[in-house]
């Protein structure tokens, strides 16, 4: 099949099935809360919904950095599809990939000028520094696979089975990432109440549009890599389940989780990083 | 406010035209990849260019330049 063709159709699938995911995460939560919670299809029209909206840009903002930022956010995350399920490359890609991502969201932050996205864009490197060493666990799947590509690391499992069962501590810390990604998060101090919408507080309309369809992309393409780098190569029914699981673990978390300051969110990941890294070396050279 | 729709329909058609052509033609994985990651981010953003409504022309002046609000 035609490569672009290939690219498009899990650029779609990405996005159609991550923002029902994120819309069934928001469900979760509200039911926890006692509330009936909007539909699940929600997140997906409002997604539509700002692109047909007016759009009024801040006197401060930098342009045209305040709009090509979004643009770049989405770029990011169709690499990341390329890399995993189009071509099942490199988690060390994955790993550069959400550096950048980080370096977006600091960037997106101040590109408006407005205090809100300033506070926001301090907090995005606050938070890129305990978010990369959770992702740096993936040196351990390396000593245990003895290779950072997807489609080794698929093949390992085919042969000794789910590497949750050989590493489960990684697959904790990975899921801490994850939940770090997810609406609502204790961990998600760049997006937190107290500074309103973070770095996207003054990215309205047509440009809140474009960041959700790229948190759409970004929230399956993370449930994707955790599937598969713990579970192997499953089947499509398998991989709708488990990202409905994830989605629903990440919503219970979130719904009896206030969000936490800045100073214990950061140092709270980087004591589970250290925690999940030496643990697993433990693990390695003494049980298995 | 109606520049950016021009850019709008400006980048629309080169993004068009290039996905097109590694639809139609096939090239090297390096070019589709390259075109994949800038192109279709820029196709999706002139899709809200072109679609974003826009004001009024009376009311084009306080909305361009928006100060900020709420705070």
């Amino acid at each position: 099949m035609n490569l672009m063709a290939i690219i498009i159709i899990n650029v779609l699938i990405s996005f159609l099935f991550g923002s029902i995911l994120l819309g069934f995460h928001r469900k979760i939560m509200a039911r926890i809360q006692l509330r009936p919670g909007p539909p699940i299809i929600q997140y997906f029209l409002h997604s539509l919904k700002f692109f047909f909206k007016e759009t009024a840009f801040p006197k401060t903002a930098s342009m045209p950095f305040y709009l090509s930022i979004v643009c770049i956010l989405c770029g990011i995350w169709i690499a990341a599809i390329i890399i995993g399920p189009v071509l099942k490359g490199s988690l060390l890609l994955l790993f550069a990939i959400y550096a950048v991502y980080k370096i977006v969201e600091h960037n997106a932050g101040s590109s408006s000028g407005s205090p809100y996205g300033k506070m926001s864009c301090v907090r995005a490197v606050f938070s890129a520094s305990s978010e990369l060493p959770l992702f740096a666990v993936i040196a351990i799947i390396y000593l245990q696979v003895g290779s950072m590509n997807i489609s080794d690391i698929i093949n390992y499992q085919s042969i000794h089975g789910p590497l949750i069962l050989k590493l489960p501590l990684v697959a904790i810390v990975l899921f801490v990432l994850i939940l770090s990604k997810s609406p609502y998060s204790p961990f998600g101090i760049t997006k937190g109440k107290d500074i309103i919408s973070g770095y996207e507080t003054e990215h309205f309309g047509l440009m809140r549009g474009y960041i959700m369809l790229s948190d759409s992309i970004s929230w399956y393409m993370l449930s994707w890599m955790f599937l598969t780098i713990f579970f192997g190569n499953l089947s499509v029914l398998s991989y709708v389940v488990g990202m409905l699981v994830i989605a629903f673990l990440t919503g219970l978390i979130n719904a009896t989780t206030p969000i936490l300051n800045p100073n214990h969110s950061v140092m709270s990941q980087i004591s589970m990083a250290l925690i999940g890294l030496l643990g697993s070396l433990l693990l390695m050279f003494f049980v298995f | 406010m109606r520049d950016l729709v021009k850019y709008g329909y400006t980048t629309l058609t080169i993004s068009t035209l290039l996905i097109s052509y590694c639809l139609i033609f096939n090239p090297e994985s390096w070019i589709v990849y390259s075109i994949a990651i800038v192109f279709i981010p820029l196709f999706i953003l002139s899709l809200g260019l072109i679609t974003m409504a826009t004001p009024e022309k009376d009311e084009e002046e306080d909305r361009i330049n928006e100060p900020f609000i709420g705070y």
